[in-house]
Protein backbone atom coordinates (compact mmCIF):
# COMPACT_ATOMS: atom_id res chain seq x y z
CA UNK A 1 0.00 0.00 0.00
CA UNK A 2 3.19 2.12 0.82
CA UNK A 3 4.19 1.11 -2.25
CA UNK A 4 0.94 2.27 -4.51
CA UNK A 5 0.81 5.27 -2.69
CA UNK A 6 4.86 6.61 -3.02
CA UNK A 7 4.08 5.39 -6.70
CA UNK A 8 1.34 7.88 -7.17
CA UNK A 9 2.44 10.64 -5.36
CA UNK A 10 5.80 10.28 -8.20
CA UNK A 11 3.22 10.08 -11.27
CA UNK A 12 1.72 13.21 -10.28
CA UNK A 13 5.06 14.67 -10.26
CA UNK A 14 5.99 13.58 -13.44
CA UNK A 15 2.40 14.96 -14.80
CA UNK A 16 3.68 18.62 -12.92
CA UNK A 17 6.85 18.12 -14.37
CA UNK A 18 5.79 17.42 -18.22
CA UNK A 19 5.66 19.79 -21.06
CA UNK A 20 3.23 17.84 -23.28
CA UNK A 21 -0.31 17.74 -22.87
CA UNK A 22 -0.91 14.25 -24.10
CA UNK A 23 1.88 12.86 -21.77
CA UNK A 24 0.13 14.41 -19.28
CA UNK A 25 -2.36 12.46 -19.58
CA UNK A 26 -0.84 9.24 -19.85
CA UNK A 27 0.85 9.61 -17.09
CA UNK A 28 -2.87 10.42 -15.13
CA UNK A 29 -4.49 7.49 -16.55
CA UNK A 30 -1.45 5.44 -15.70
CA UNK A 31 -2.43 6.67 -11.70
CA UNK A 32 -5.88 5.65 -12.55
CA UNK A 33 -4.91 2.30 -14.00
CA UNK A 34 -2.71 1.27 -10.95
CA UNK A 35 -5.92 2.62 -8.77
CA UNK A 36 -8.32 -0.09 -10.88
CA UNK A 37 -5.77 -2.47 -10.17
CA UNK A 38 -5.44 -2.43 -6.44
CA UNK A 39 -9.55 -2.31 -6.44
CA UNK A 40 -9.77 -5.37 -8.59
CA UNK A 41 -7.02 -7.08 -6.18
CA UNK A 42 -9.59 -5.92 -3.25
CA UNK A 43 -12.42 -7.30 -5.28
CA UNK A 44 -10.95 -10.35 -6.02
CA UNK A 45 -9.73 -10.93 -2.66
CA UNK A 46 -12.77 -10.36 -0.96
CA UNK A 47 -14.84 -12.95 -3.71
CA UNK A 48 -11.63 -15.07 -2.34
CA UNK A 49 -12.67 -14.67 1.42
CA UNK A 50 -16.16 -15.24 0.48
CA UNK A 51 -15.44 -18.55 -1.05
CA UNK A 52 -13.68 -19.92 1.57
CA UNK A 53 -16.03 -19.04 4.33
CA UNK A 54 -18.81 -20.10 2.01
CA UNK A 55 -20.87 -23.15 3.82
CA UNK A 56 -21.28 -25.04 0.51
CA UNK A 57 -17.46 -25.72 0.36
CA UNK A 58 -16.93 -26.66 4.13
CA UNK A 59 -17.44 -30.28 3.60
CA UNK A 60 -15.53 -30.00 0.49
CA UNK B 1 -5.03 -4.25 -36.72
CA UNK B 2 -5.64 -1.67 -39.11
CA UNK B 3 -8.64 1.27 -38.20
CA UNK B 4 -10.28 3.32 -40.77
CA UNK B 5 -11.87 6.37 -38.85
CA UNK B 6 -14.41 8.16 -41.17
CA UNK B 7 -15.22 12.05 -39.46
CA UNK B 8 -17.47 13.58 -41.01
CA UNK B 9 -18.39 17.37 -40.09
CA UNK B 10 -20.38 20.47 -41.99
CA UNK B 11 -17.23 22.46 -39.97
CA UNK B 12 -14.47 20.62 -39.22
CA UNK B 13 -12.28 23.54 -38.23
CA UNK B 14 -14.85 25.32 -35.94
CA UNK B 15 -15.74 22.60 -33.81
CA UNK B 16 -14.04 22.54 -30.36
CA UNK B 17 -14.34 18.42 -29.90
CA UNK B 18 -13.72 17.21 -33.51
CA UNK B 19 -10.79 19.44 -32.85
CA UNK B 20 -9.67 17.81 -29.45
CA UNK B 21 -10.04 14.69 -31.16
CA UNK B 22 -7.75 15.21 -33.92
CA UNK B 23 -5.37 16.92 -31.79
CA UNK B 24 -5.85 13.61 -29.87
CA UNK B 25 -5.22 10.89 -32.43
CA UNK B 26 -1.42 8.45 -31.37
CA UNK B 27 1.13 8.77 -33.53
CA UNK B 28 0.53 5.17 -35.35
CA UNK B 29 0.42 3.75 -39.35
CA UNK B 30 -2.37 1.23 -38.04
CA UNK B 31 -4.85 4.19 -38.46
CA UNK B 32 -6.04 6.64 -41.21
CA UNK B 33 -8.05 9.28 -40.77
CA UNK B 34 -11.04 10.34 -43.60
CA UNK B 35 -12.61 13.50 -43.42
CA UNK B 36 -15.20 13.32 -45.73
CA UNK B 37 -16.62 16.94 -46.42
CA UNK B 38 -12.80 17.77 -46.44
CA UNK B 39 -12.26 15.34 -49.14
CA UNK B 40 -15.73 15.64 -51.06
CA UNK B 41 -16.78 19.16 -50.76
CA UNK B 42 -19.21 19.13 -53.93
CA UNK B 43 -20.82 15.80 -52.66
CA UNK B 44 -19.43 13.63 -55.33
CA UNK B 45 -18.29 11.13 -53.49
CA UNK B 46 -15.62 8.56 -55.84
CA UNK B 47 -16.98 4.90 -54.66
CA UNK B 48 -14.10 3.06 -55.94
CA UNK B 49 -11.79 4.98 -54.06
CA UNK B 50 -13.67 4.30 -50.46
CA UNK B 51 -14.58 0.93 -51.36
CA UNK B 52 -10.67 0.06 -51.69
CA UNK B 53 -10.22 1.92 -48.13
CA UNK B 54 -12.76 -0.24 -46.53
CA UNK B 55 -11.39 -3.25 -47.77
CA UNK B 56 -7.68 -2.00 -46.15
CA UNK B 57 -9.12 -2.22 -43.11
CA UNK B 58 -9.94 -4.27 -40.04
CA UNK B 59 -12.01 -1.81 -37.97
CA UNK B 60 -14.46 1.20 -39.64
CA UNK B 61 -15.21 4.16 -37.17
CA UNK B 62 -18.15 6.67 -37.69
CA UNK B 63 -16.95 9.81 -35.95
CA UNK B 64 -19.54 12.51 -36.11
CA UNK B 65 -21.99 15.03 -34.39
CA UNK B 66 -24.76 13.06 -33.08
CA UNK B 67 -28.03 15.61 -35.36
CA UNK B 68 -31.30 15.03 -35.09
CA UNK B 69 -30.37 11.23 -33.73
CA UNK B 70 -28.44 10.43 -36.73
CA UNK B 71 -25.37 11.60 -38.70
CA UNK B 72 -24.48 15.03 -40.87
CA UNK B 73 -26.10 14.19 -44.66
CA UNK B 74 -22.72 13.73 -46.47
CA UNK B 75 -21.94 10.31 -43.94
CA UNK B 76 -25.83 9.26 -45.08
CA UNK B 77 -24.94 10.40 -48.80
CA UNK B 78 -21.42 8.00 -48.15
CA UNK B 79 -22.89 5.34 -47.14
CA UNK B 80 -26.09 4.67 -49.86
CA UNK B 81 -23.11 5.32 -52.16
CA UNK B 82 -20.12 3.68 -51.12
CA UNK B 83 -22.01 0.33 -49.68
CA UNK B 84 -24.00 -1.11 -52.58
CA UNK B 85 -25.13 -4.23 -53.51
CA UNK B 86 -22.35 -7.10 -54.44
CA UNK B 87 -20.09 -5.30 -52.47
CA UNK B 88 -21.30 -4.97 -48.59
CA UNK B 89 -24.41 -7.56 -49.16
CA UNK B 90 -26.20 -9.40 -51.86
CA UNK B 91 -24.62 -11.82 -54.20
CA UNK B 92 -20.90 -11.75 -53.97
CA UNK B 93 -21.45 -8.60 -51.77
CA UNK B 94 -18.98 -10.10 -48.66
CA UNK B 95 -16.40 -7.08 -48.75
CA UNK B 96 -17.24 -5.90 -45.33
CA UNK B 97 -17.71 -9.07 -43.42
CA UNK B 98 -15.75 -10.24 -40.36
CA UNK B 99 -14.73 -6.42 -40.10
CA UNK B 100 -15.75 -4.57 -36.82
CA UNK B 101 -17.84 -1.46 -37.45
CA UNK B 102 -18.21 1.02 -34.51
CA UNK B 103 -19.66 4.72 -33.78
CA UNK B 104 -17.92 7.88 -32.20
CA UNK B 105 -20.50 9.93 -31.04
CA UNK B 106 -20.38 13.85 -30.26
CA UNK B 107 -23.48 14.46 -28.26
CA UNK B 108 -24.99 17.76 -27.18
CA UNK B 109 -27.17 16.68 -24.48
CA UNK B 110 -26.23 14.90 -21.02
CA UNK B 111 -26.02 11.24 -20.92
CA UNK B 112 -28.81 11.07 -18.37
CA UNK B 113 -31.84 12.68 -20.54
CA UNK B 114 -30.98 9.17 -23.28
CA UNK B 115 -33.00 7.13 -21.25
CA UNK B 116 -37.01 6.21 -20.87
CA UNK B 117 -38.07 9.69 -18.82
CA UNK B 118 -35.48 11.18 -19.72
CA UNK B 119 -35.44 14.31 -22.13
CA UNK B 120 -34.56 12.65 -24.88
CA UNK B 121 -36.57 9.75 -24.07
CA UNK B 122 -34.89 7.12 -25.74
CA UNK B 123 -31.32 5.27 -25.04
CA UNK B 124 -28.26 5.24 -27.90
CA UNK B 125 -28.94 2.16 -28.36
CA UNK B 126 -32.38 2.48 -29.26
CA UNK B 127 -31.19 5.36 -31.80
CA UNK B 128 -28.35 3.87 -33.12
CA UNK B 129 -30.48 1.38 -34.52
CA UNK B 130 -29.81 1.88 -38.25
CA UNK B 131 -26.13 1.99 -37.75
CA UNK B 132 -26.76 -1.67 -36.14
CA UNK B 133 -28.71 -2.73 -38.54
CA UNK B 134 -26.24 -1.94 -41.32
CA UNK B 135 -23.27 -3.80 -39.41
CA UNK B 136 -25.30 -6.59 -39.28
CA UNK B 137 -26.53 -6.47 -42.75
CA UNK B 138 -22.79 -6.02 -44.00
CA UNK B 139 -21.38 -8.74 -41.45
CA UNK B 140 -19.69 -6.38 -39.09
CA UNK B 141 -19.38 -7.14 -35.66
CA UNK B 142 -20.54 -3.89 -33.59
CA UNK B 143 -18.63 -2.13 -31.13
CA UNK B 144 -19.97 -0.54 -28.30
CA UNK B 145 -20.49 2.97 -29.12
CA UNK B 146 -17.84 5.70 -27.49
CA UNK B 147 -20.05 8.31 -27.23
CA UNK B 148 -19.04 11.95 -25.90
CA UNK B 149 -21.42 13.87 -23.72
CA UNK B 150 -21.63 17.65 -23.41
CA UNK B 151 -17.81 18.22 -24.28
CA UNK B 152 -18.29 22.10 -24.06
CA UNK B 153 -18.79 21.41 -19.74
CA UNK B 154 -16.09 18.69 -19.48
CA UNK B 155 -13.08 19.68 -16.80
CA UNK B 156 -9.64 19.23 -18.16
CA UNK B 157 -9.22 15.99 -16.14
CA UNK B 158 -12.10 14.29 -18.10
CA UNK B 159 -10.88 15.66 -21.60
CA UNK B 160 -7.35 14.29 -20.21
CA UNK B 161 -9.16 10.66 -20.05
CA UNK B 162 -11.31 11.15 -23.04
CA UNK B 163 -8.22 11.63 -24.98
CA UNK B 164 -6.68 8.60 -23.54
CA UNK B 165 -10.14 6.13 -23.77
CA UNK B 166 -10.14 7.27 -27.53
CA UNK B 167 -6.66 6.24 -28.49
CA UNK B 168 -7.41 2.67 -27.05
CA UNK B 169 -11.06 3.09 -28.63
CA UNK B 170 -8.86 3.14 -32.06
CA UNK B 171 -5.87 0.89 -31.15
CA UNK B 172 -6.89 -1.67 -28.65
CA UNK B 173 -8.82 -5.02 -29.69
CA UNK B 174 -11.02 -5.14 -26.45
CA UNK B 175 -10.41 -1.24 -24.90
CA UNK B 176 -12.94 -2.64 -21.97
CA UNK B 177 -11.08 -5.15 -20.57
CA UNK B 178 -8.38 -4.02 -17.47
CA UNK B 179 -5.69 -6.84 -18.92
CA UNK B 180 -5.71 -5.06 -22.62
CA UNK B 181 -5.42 -1.63 -21.88
CA UNK B 182 -2.54 -1.87 -18.51
CA UNK B 183 -0.58 -3.99 -21.51
CA UNK B 184 -1.41 -0.67 -24.09
CA UNK B 185 -0.07 1.53 -21.01
CA UNK B 186 3.08 -0.06 -20.66
CA UNK B 187 3.85 0.22 -24.04
CA UNK B 188 3.16 3.50 -24.60
CA UNK B 189 5.06 4.51 -21.12
CA UNK B 190 7.79 2.46 -22.60
CA UNK B 191 7.51 4.55 -25.63
CA UNK B 192 7.23 8.11 -24.00
CA UNK B 193 9.38 11.20 -24.47
CA UNK B 194 11.18 11.37 -21.34
CA UNK B 195 12.77 14.74 -22.75
CA UNK B 196 9.55 16.36 -22.29
CA UNK B 197 9.70 15.97 -18.76
CA UNK B 198 11.80 17.98 -16.64
CA UNK B 199 12.71 15.82 -14.04
CA UNK B 200 16.22 13.83 -13.85
CA UNK B 201 14.33 10.38 -12.44
CA UNK B 202 11.26 10.21 -14.92
CA UNK B 203 13.21 7.25 -16.66
CA UNK B 204 13.50 5.66 -13.18
CA UNK B 205 9.60 6.00 -12.32
CA UNK B 206 7.88 5.90 -15.50
CA UNK B 207 9.97 1.90 -14.98
CA UNK B 208 9.04 1.14 -11.76
CA UNK B 209 5.64 2.43 -12.88
CA UNK B 210 5.18 -0.45 -15.28
CA UNK B 211 6.74 -2.71 -12.97
CA UNK B 212 4.02 -2.30 -10.57
CA UNK B 213 1.61 -2.60 -13.20
CA UNK B 214 2.91 -5.85 -13.94
CA UNK B 215 3.39 -7.16 -10.62
CA UNK B 216 -0.31 -6.19 -9.87
CA UNK B 217 -1.46 -8.32 -13.11
CA UNK B 218 0.48 -11.18 -11.58
CA UNK B 219 -1.26 -10.97 -8.54
CA UNK B 220 -4.69 -10.23 -9.94
CA UNK B 221 -4.09 -13.55 -12.25
CA UNK B 222 -2.81 -15.42 -9.44
CA UNK B 223 -5.90 -14.33 -6.96
CA UNK B 224 -8.33 -15.62 -10.24
CA UNK B 225 -6.77 -18.45 -10.19
CA UNK B 226 -7.53 -19.39 -6.42
CA UNK B 227 -10.94 -18.27 -7.04
CA UNK B 228 -11.68 -20.48 -10.11
CA UNK B 229 -9.49 -23.50 -8.21
CA UNK B 230 -12.42 -23.12 -5.50
CA UNK B 231 -14.99 -23.57 -7.62
CA UNK B 232 -14.15 -27.01 -9.33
Amino acid sequence: MEDKQWMLAQLTDLFHKSRDYKQKALLMAAKELIEEQEKRKEQLQGELDGTLWNPGNWNG
Amino acid sequence: MKTLILISHPNLEESSSQQFLVQSLPESTEITVHYLEGAYPDGQIDIKKEQELLKQHDRILFQFPFYWYSSPPLLKHWQDEVLEEHFAFGYRGNKLRGKEFGLILVIGVGEKEYQTGGQEGYSISELTKPFQAMANKTGMTYLKPLSIFQFPYMTEEEKMQLLIQYQQWLMIDRPDSLKAREQWLIQELENTDQQLIEADSSAFILDEAIEMIEDNRLELDELRMHIDNDHQ
